[in-house]
């Protein structure tokens, strides 16, 4: 026994010279060698401003996948707050929800997806943040049709319950996704099945042919409805596609969703000013008309916003 | 039944007219700051796009931090001056410069950052060099949002001790005048946050680094250092990163005392603080080290560990580094092949014969 202890003893004495060595390798040599490299850097950087007058241009990927990944710590004292850095952001964002790992959407389209109808395009991309793509996009008919949906981890993409009560307004770490009926069985729409096919065509793209790399897409998009839901298919009382009450929404909640507020905001008003009663008189409502009537012909979609009240 | 109609038709203006007078009640209370009901979209966070241009776009406000901001009482549309109809056309970007609605209370003139601008415009980061010529690269020097992010409180707590936070005995006293919790929270806030440094030495050196710790912008405008790694380098440095509060950071040695940081100077001007004359000043600052000698102020606070900035320093360090990695590597690994063989006692590499 007292020999085993010893043996620890000198084992943990072991990793802890190791230790040691790591460390003291670190603010000696390699403080060396980071200094050479810096000074590298430095020369690089002169040697380029003398081949080019001005700042290498950034790429987009730099710009807004890297650039945006910075983490920047606030130290209030009383608290630290600790939130992602976008360049030239002036509002602090404060929380993090993170990429979403299941959505076989994502990987092509993008966490932010939509940008075609200039008007609605923030609100989509608001939606897209707590409500799949297929919970728009795909419109299950007849016997697929189950009118079930349920909340999924965006991290791990496992079902969990509504986090609505729990969390503020849109902040959920999870998402919304349909079910279909599949032989008689429900089953969540973004199967292991898709989303292992979705992931062999990315893999493999750069070795197909335009017909099976066409092909491919078809299958993958073969759920997808022409037309996507509206906004008014959610927000309206009387038959809202979302089983609001189902995902957890209390009743203030869906009332808000359901409340003149946002009801009226997306079906009576073109140009709704808010609070209208604070900005009488405005009258830059048939520029937005005209506007929304380009929108029509180019989109070839009609926009959620219809009714001039 | 005509009767009955021409009661309910009664009853039906009553309750129009309490519906919107309770709408209105519930909707000041609830937005309290938030007069254009803006945070009807804007809280959620996934309200964004991409541009035309490929930057990133978030539209998203978050409530709590916001009203712990110094411009907690502005409005939005207060900055956002062009935005009156939703959805919005594209927005103007923000003019850091514009009066807004609040009345600066010493001159009871309508608060604008002007002077601010107008002191970064007679700085050593001006655009534009003192003849009134743009400068090289003058794209490099740094306009508002380069250095501030929406400026969050930091509250002092004065009561027994001083420490962070808000002290809910000093509100007590407040109470007694002030009737408005809202009114004394952000009194309290603003004032207690300007009698002490509003970031962090560690956050200000942060800042500073995003232009002078870059090797670029340090290169193309001939800079002797990157500014912040040498900073971290020093005694100074290496406590602000454990966020120390009371060690200098960049602006209390380059702000001269009384100004502000958008008045900060070359170091070759007389005027700056950093002006080789006036650098023991800063040292021997009351708050610093009163009783130093002006020579105490000469040493090179910049020294990188750098063979073409600092020969004489980086030799001196390079023989020190060497002295203590050859040193003591070794001796870790002599311990460490010790404690191999007292575990492996009879162990043996096998000779070839």
């Amino acid at each position: 026994m007292k020999s085993m202890l010893m043996k620890v003893y000198i084992l943990g004495f072991a990793a802890l010279s190791i230790f040691f060595m790591i460390i003291i390798w670190k603010v000696t040599f390699a403080h060396v060698i980071e200094e050479s490299h810096d000074r590298q850097e430095v020369l690089e950087a002169l040697q380029a401003d003398k081949e080019k007058d001005e700042a290498p241009v950034k790429t987009t990927f730099q710009k807004i996948i890297l650039d945006s990944e910075q983490t920047v710590k606030h130290y209030l004292g009383y608290k630290v707050l600790e939130e992602k850095r976008i360049e030239g952001h002036f509002h602090h964002i404060g929380i993090d929800i993170g990429p979403d790992k299941r959505s076989y959407c994502v990987n092509c389209h993008g966490d932010m997806p939509h940008d075609q109808i200039k008007d609605l395009r923030a609100f989509l991309n608001m939606h897209a943040f707590f409500v799949s793509c297929q919970t728009c996009h795909v419109k299950l008919e007849g016997k697929e049709k189950t009118g079930e949906f349920r909340w999924y981890d965006r991290r791990t993409g496992v079902i969990i319950p509504s986090p609505v009560a729990f969390e503020e307004p849109g902040t959920y770490k999870s998402k919304i996704i349909p079910f279909e009926r599949v032989n008689g069985q429900l089953i969540r729409i973004d199967s292991d099945e898709r989303i292992s096919f979705a992931s062999e065509f990315r893999q493999s793209k750069d070795t197909l042919s335009e017909a099976q790399s066409s092909k491919a897409k078809k299958i993958i998009h073969k759920i997808v409805s022409k037309q996507p839901h509206l906004c008014e298919d959610c927000h309206n009382s009387k038959d809202p596609v979302l089983p609001l009450d189902k995902l957890g929404y209390p009743k203030e909640r869906i009332d808000s969703i359901l409340s003149t507020e946002v009801v009226g905001l997306i079906k009576n008003y073109t140009q709704f000013y808010m609070p209208r009663m604070l900005h009488p008189g405005d009258k830059s409502g048939q520029e937005r008309e005209q506007n929304r009537k380009k929108n029509l012909k180019k989109n070839k979609k009609p926009l959620t916003i219809t009714k001039i009240n | 039944m005509k009767r009955a109609g021409q009661v309910f038709r009664k009853n039906l203006n009553f309750i129009i007219v309490l519906i919107c007078v309770l709408l209105f009640a519930f909707a000041s209370s609830v937005f309290a700051a938030d007069i254009g009901n803006c945070l009807l979209c804007h809280k959620y966070p996934g309200i964004s796009r991409v541009d035309e241009n490929g930057d990133l776009k978030l539209f998203y406000v978050n409530e709590d931090i916001f009203n712990n901001s110094v411009h907690a009482k502005v409005n939005c549309e207060g900055c956002h001056t062009d935005i009156k109809k939703v959805p919005h056309d594209p927005a103007k970007k923000v003019d850091c410069l514009i009066e807004c609605h609040i009345m600066e209370p010493s001159t009871e003139k309508k608060f604008s950052h002007k002077d601010a601008d107008f002191f970064l415009a007679n700085s050593v980061h001006s655009k534009k060099e003192k003849d009134g010529n743009p400068k090289k690269f003058a794209e490099d020097m740094p306009t508002c949002k380069d250095c501030h992010d929406n400026p969050l409180y930091r509250p002092l707590s004065f009561f027994k001790k001083v420490r962070y936070g808000v002290s809910e005995a000093s509100l007590g006293r407040c109470r007694v005048c002030h009737k408005k919790d809202e009114f004394i929270y952000r009194f309290y806030n603003h004032v207690t946050t300007r009698l002490h440094k509003s970031r962090n030495p560690l956050n200000i050196a942060e800042v500073c680094a995003r232009c002078h710790n870059d090797p670029e912008i340090v290169a193309r405008h001939n800079l002797s250092t990157k500014a912040v790694y040498s900073y971290g380098e020093t005694f100074h440095g290496k406590a602000a990163r454990f966020l120390d509060e009371r060690i200098p950071d960049c602006l209390d040695c380059h702000v001269r005392q009384g100004e502000s940081v958008h008045q900060m100077m070359s170091h070759e001007d007389p005027l700056s603080s950093t002006y080789k004359d006036n650098r023991s000043n800063i040292c021997t600052n009351m708050d610093c080290h009163p009783s130093a000698s002006p020579k105490f102020a000469t040493y090179s606070v910049h020294a990188e560990f750098n063979k073409t900035q600092s020969p004489v320093q980086y030799y001196f360090t390079f023989f020190f580094i060497v002295l203590t990695g050859g040193t003591l590597l070794p001796l870790m690994g002599i311990i460490f092949l010790d404690c191999i063989r007292r575990l492996f006692p009879h162990a043996v590499i096998k000779r070839r014969k």
